[in-house]
């Protein structure tokens, strides 16, 4: 693998480093033009319908499908991490309960953070054991958080369920239907990975420092707690809650166009075509709602969509993964707020990936800043 | 087309004005590469200039308290020249030293010994969750909170620094300098004022230098307009990372292991002939000496006179002497970390608080650029170039 090839040497960009090509990655591939996502060569579609989470995940970390017996090892490895420190757990007795959930949560991994194993350790090795534990404590930790949005009590992990099965369990303290399930666990598959957004930037900046991969991760949640970038799914979702039938969404997208309205959701600086994640993800979303008598909303959604897609969708601009997920998850019982945290804990998955890949040569990123005399 | 030769030792790092799309050089971790214009300063390594807001650091060190630089970065304006506007800000730095009991409590329940770059992050992190709630809207357009982080952190570190030290809770006076409140916290007495000067240097010195990991890392997450809690908790991180945070640590390690000015150069000698590393040496940008570090250097000689440790001084120098000789000819030269670390420690600190303690005066540059960076957002998305397997699928039975 070539870092930085010769043909890197003059670039041209724009503001936000737009264009830039910081590196060369094995992991993913996303062609913006012809609606195609890649992880590791292979099409989101073909996974998705086919396996866990978990695999997934394993794939974008080490290039290949486990096999058989990695699977196995893999799946134990992140259930006997499933045991986050209890101080974690009991920072929520020290922090309003009026908080931000993400800012609730980030303290919990924070606190989490300050009590890891081998903390000091930054060599290649030991920064390769430890996604899985990130994974698992990030997961049980966010069910907490959630359930702390009730005033409800952490809940013990349950040793006969996969990781999306036992993340349901532990937030809502119910057992998910298979569908359910299914239904969640394809919406973390198709957002763990997305080349260098602006999370994975800031996690491999981080990790470009010598830090360890668990404060490489904390940045990138930082950055996907952004309204600009990871806590879209919660506005555009409230959006279509304000919308009672599918007529009033037809005038409401008319007079928001008119506006300029910028619909969270949609348009995304890469995709300049249909969002590959968005027609993995509708069918799931489709019957979670029907089954839990939600028809209408679809219809409202399916109904912004076209609408604000047939006027804007020429320039490029159509509905982006954050549109969707919403409707896997309110139809499950999650709470809007703690939506931006299955994207969370799907995404860190690239984030730990394009940090690894970048360890073994990668120099501390430090780009410079040009100073304007103008006035 | 706006082509920049950013690389080469002639370019000045500053311009007229900037127009995107930039033509540059892109080297390993992205240097030469132009992330942002700027106003807040000026770092062109190749001349060792380094500017706030226009004023030379050489003006600006020794300049007291350290609240004015603070000032300076963040509003572009000298505290002088608008007296009334500092004192608004200077109130509101005051006013925010107070710390909520719960975050006290929660410093005081970790380890002690656990890193105090982790047990910052943590109290700012929960800092966040006392000042904002879930009904305050996700973005960063909310400017005063930054002048609040600046003395948070700075209150924050000075608890850190006294649990670590098995010290009790000290309570801020409102009517004291952030320098001397921090070193009544460190040394556990009324700090004598020519400690407090030498405080407010280093924080000067470090108050802004480009866009180090932390600061960039801070910009990145600003851009997606988190809530300035998190865009801390994030640079707080990079902070982490032992490239940058274990800087300071490495170098007393190495200098206070040494008995004599003697024991010095033929420790330093040894070293580099068997390929080992000096702390403090060697910068990614400079290939000429830091401009700041001759403030250090003369802080260092009078405090270690002062402090009855002349001999370590001494030390330094033999190091400082006898690496150059080896190390300048291949243009490394020594950096602001050897003799700001021998300076905080003269101070009273100890190695693992170094980073904490420098990031208080950076809060400052780290700040000034945040709010540069909201000023007209773009979101950091920059890309990577796919050069891994081609196509293939997976049907559920396996690979094809």
């Amino acid at each position: 693998m070539r870092l930085y090839s010769s043909d890197y040497r003059i670039q041209t960009y724009k503001k936000g480093l737009e264009n830039l090509v910081v590196n060369d990655t094995r992991i993913g591939f996303i062609d913006g033009i012809n609606s195609k996502l890649l992880y590791r060569g292979y099409p989101l579609e073909d996974l998705a319908d086919n396996l866990t989470f978990e695999d997934v995940a394993w794939l974008i970390l080490h290039g290949e499908l486990p096999t058989p017996s990695q699977s196995l090892e893999w799946a134990n490895e992140l259930q006997e991490w499933r045991h986050p420190p209890q101080e974690a757990y009991d920072v929520l007795n020290y922090i309003p309960a009026n908080a931000h959930p993400l800012a609730q949560y980030r303290t919990m991994i924070t606190i989490a953070a300050c009590h890891i194993p081998e903390a000091e350790r930054h060599d290649l090795e030991a920064q390769w054991r430890r996604p899985g534990r990130i994974l698992s404590w990030s997961a049980c930790l966010a069910a907490a958080a959630i359930r702390h949005l009730h005033g409800e009590k952490p809940l013990l992990p349950r040793d006969d369920l996969g990781y999306a099965a036992n993340f349901l369990w532990q937030a809502l303290g119910r057992e998910a239907s298979p569908e359910e399930v299914k239904a969640f666990d394809v919406s973390l598959i198709v957002q763990a990975e997305h080349g260098l957004h602006a999370a994975a930037f800031a996690a491999l900046i981080v990790i470009s420092t010598g830090a360890d991969l668990g404060s490489a991760v904390l940045a990138g949640m930082g950055a996907l707690s952004g309204i600009r970038h990871g806590g879209a799914n919660q506005t555009a979702y409230e959006d279509l809650v304000g919308l009672a039938s599918v007529e009033q969404a037809r005038a409401w997208v008319e007079k928001k166009l008119a506006g300029k309205y910028r619909f969270p959701g949609y348009g995304h600086r890469v995709y300049k075509c249909p969002d590959p994640r968005v027609s993995v993800l509708e069918p799931y979303a489709k019957a979670m709602l029907e089954k839990c008598g939600m028809q209408e909303r679809w219809e409202i959604y399916a109904t912004v969509r076209q609408e604000v897609e047939a006027r804007l969708g020429a320039k490029g601009l159509y509905a982006n993964v954050d549109s969707i997920t919403g409707l896997v998850y309110a139809p499950i019982g999650l709470p809007v707020a703690a939506f931006p945290i299955p994207f969370c804990l799907a995404i860190e998955t690239g984030w730990m990936a394009h940090c690894l890949e970048y360890l073994p040569r990668g120099a501390m990123i430090e780009p410079g800043a040009i100073y304007v005399t103008e006035e | 087309m706006n082509a920049y030769r950013t690389l080469s030792s002639n370019f000045a790092w500053a311009v007229d004005r900037l127009d995107w799309p930039v033509t540059s050089e892109v080297g390993s971790g992205l240097s030469g590469v132009i992330a942002t214009a700027t106003r807040v300063s000026w770092l062109d390594p190749s001349s060792g200039t380094l500017e706030y807001r226009g004023v030379p650091i050489e003006r600006l060190a020794g300049m007291h308290p350290f609240e004015e630089i603070a000032h300076l970065l963040i509003t572009g304006r000298q505290a002088k020249d608008d007296r009334s506007a500092y004192e608004l800000f200077l109130n509101q730095l005051r006013s925010s030293r107070k710390l909520p009991e719960d975050v006290i409590s929660l410093v005081r329940s970790l380890d002690p010994g656990t890193h105090p770059t982790r047990i910052l992050r943590t109290g700012v992190s929960a800092l966040g969750c006392h000042e904002m709630t879930k009904e305050d809207e996700l973005s960063g357009e909310r400017h005063w909170r930054e002048l609040r982080i600046i003395a948070q952190v700075a209150a924050l570190v000075a608890q850190i620094a006294r649990h670590r030290a098995g010290l009790s809770v000290m309570d801020f006076r409102p009517e004291n300098d952030l320098a001397f409140e921090l070193l009544r916290a460190i040394q556990d007495r009324e700090p004598d004022p020519k400690d407090v000067y030498a405080l407010d240097l280093l924080w000067t010195l470090f108050a802004d230098h480009g866009l180090d990991a932390p600061t960039f890392t801070s910009m990145v997450v600003a851009s997606t307009l988190a809530d300035p809690y998190y865009n801390v908790v994030a640079g707080l991180s990079a902070l982490q990372g032992h490239k940058l945070g274990g800087a300071g640590e490495n170098v007393l390690k190495q200098i206070l292991a040494l008995a004599s000015p003697e024991d010095a150069r033929l420790w330093v000698a040894s070293t580099i002939a068997n390929g080992g590393k000096i702390a403090g040496f060697g910068h990614r940008l400079y290939r000429m000496p830091d401009p700041r570090v001759v403030f250090l250097r003369k802080e260092v000689a009078v405090q270690a006179r002062r402090k009855g440790v002349a001999e370590l001084f001494d030390i330094a120098r033999a190091v400082e002497d006898e690496a150059l000789r080896h190390l300048a000819p291949r243009g490394v030269h020594v950096n602001i970390n050897f003799y700001a670390a021998l300076l905080f420690h003269l101070l009273g600190a100890d190695g693992p608080l170094l980073p904490c303690l420098y990031m208080v005066g950076r809060m400052a540059g780290l700040m000034a650029r945040v709010r540069e960076a909201l000023e007209n957002p773009r979101l950091y998305r920059p890309l990577d170039r796919y050069v891994g397997n081609p196509e293939r699928r997976f049907d559920g039975e396996g690979a094809k």
